[in-house]
């Protein structure tokens, strides 16, 4: 089954840079991801600065960032895959929506569905990981809801504002992926159609924004 | 240099990269070997001679364990220091695994609880075991550590996938080895 949606991913590109710049400037960038304090929010900026100003593609990268694009609104959000391994055939991923207007489930919802195929049927992948902050809830749910199994739950792991959160640690194969897409099916092909005009316009001015076709 | 009664803990020098290429060279995937990736990638013995001639590996002390006849029988150290959250990445290595059960295991644990707890005031240390890395998960809850969950088919390595389990100990629930040996009615 293919969807066709207004929103689709695309490998960003040079041009991309000073939006995806600003927006890991909003503080929900720093709030929700790359709260690893490990690595500083100057070291996360120069890692996708350095990777999105890269001029040719490596055949085999150990990252990939890919933009969330609609040709109704532009682009709407960042979706890395990091630490791929081609040896265990496993990656970790991160989304954010810098559209705020957009940051809903379906939309992001629909974007984990792409960047899932992606990483499962063009990469071969046979597992993804995702580790989410717990008071991210819409992020986690969106992941159980796509069978996504949360394996790890780590307490007291991410400091905030001076507080201790707890890190989830998600892992979704490519049997439990595949087991989704066709338990789904109809509900994939309706929630795709539930898309159209989503967007936050009026309703009367919606268009049909997803066709499906098999 | 620490010296227990059943070992001598020791900062790693250049001198000790035979052993610790003894341990990539086993059979048995660790845990503790892994990169970024969960990848094993066996560095040559004049990388591991390169990394531990640094003092300080980012900001992680390694450190090499001997018997008490000088003999080196493993390698610990706490890495990942999450300097705002407070805690770090608990790593012992043996080179024969069934010295988890010993002694010398429980001095080494002592060694690195004091150093994240005491001396870095971690609130808890976070650690890795593979489902076939049994000695080491026995170690680690007898020492009060608790699983955090197990992530599926993590590494591929000899055929197959190995889970990886995550595991944490909190300060609260460390007990050192003075506090274990009053608990079981020794006489201090």
């Amino acid at each position: 089954m293919a969807i066709k949606t207004k929103t689709f991913i695309r490998r960003a590109e040079r041009e991309d840079l000073d939006r995806v710049v600003a927006w890991m400037e909003d503080p929900d960038f720093q709030l929700f991801l790359y709260g690893d304090p490990a690595r500083s929010p100057k070291q996360i900026r120069e890692q996708i600065v350095s990777m999105l100003g890269r001029s040719s593609a490596q055949t085999v990268p150990g990252g990939l960032y890919l933009i969330i694009d609609s040709a109704e609104h532009g682009p709407l959000g960042l979706l890395s895959l990091q630490n791929i391994s081609w040896r265990n055939r496993s990656c970790s991923i991160d989304l954010y929506m810098g559209n705020k207007e957009m940051r809903h489930k379906l939309t992001a919802g629909i974007s984990f569905y792409r960047a899932m195929q992606y990483a499962f049927e063009e990469l071969n992948l046979h597992r993804v990981n995702a580790y989410i902050y717990a008071f991210n809830e819409a992020s986690w749910m969106i992941l159980e809801r796509m069978g996504a199994v949360r394996e790890l739950t780590l307490p007291e792991h991410v400091a905030r504002d001076g507080k201790l959160y707890d890190l989830y640690g998600y892992g979704l194969l490519r049997h439990e992926f595949v087991a989704f897409k066709e338990k789904n099916s109809h509900m994939v092909e309706d929630l795709v159609e539930s898309m159209t005009g989503l967007n936050s316009e009026p309703a009367g001015k919606r268009e049909k924004a997803a066709e499906t076709d098999s | 240099m620490i010296k227990g009664a059943h070992s001598v803990i020791r900062s790693a020098d250049p001198d000790d990269a035979g052993a610790l290429k003894s341990v990539y060279d086993s059979q048995t995937p660790r845990s503790s070997l892994l990169d970024q990736r969960r990848e094993l990638n066996p560095p040559t013995r004049d990388e591991l001679r390169e990394v531990m001639s640094q003092k300080e590996m980012g900001k992680a002390v390694f450190y090499t364990v001997e018997g008490r006849d000088g003999e080196i029988c493993g390698f610990c150290c706490l890495r990942g220091l999450n300097p705002e959250a407070q805690f770090s990445e608990f790593v012992v290595i043996f080179l024969d695994e069934t010295t988890f059960s010993t002694a010398m295991a429980d001095e080494v644990f002592d060694f690195l609880s004091r150093l994240a707890f005491e001396r870095m005031r971690n609130h808890k240390v976070v650690t890795h075991c593979l489902d076939s890395e049994t000695e080491y998960r026995k170690f680690l809850i007898s020492h009060g550590f608790e699983s955090a969950g197990v992530q599926r088919d993590v590494v591929f390595s000899q055929g197959r996938w190995f889970n990886l389990e995550a595991l944490t100990l909190r300060a609260a629930d460390c007990t050192f080895a003075d506090r274990r040996a009053t608990d079981r009615g020794a006489i201090c």
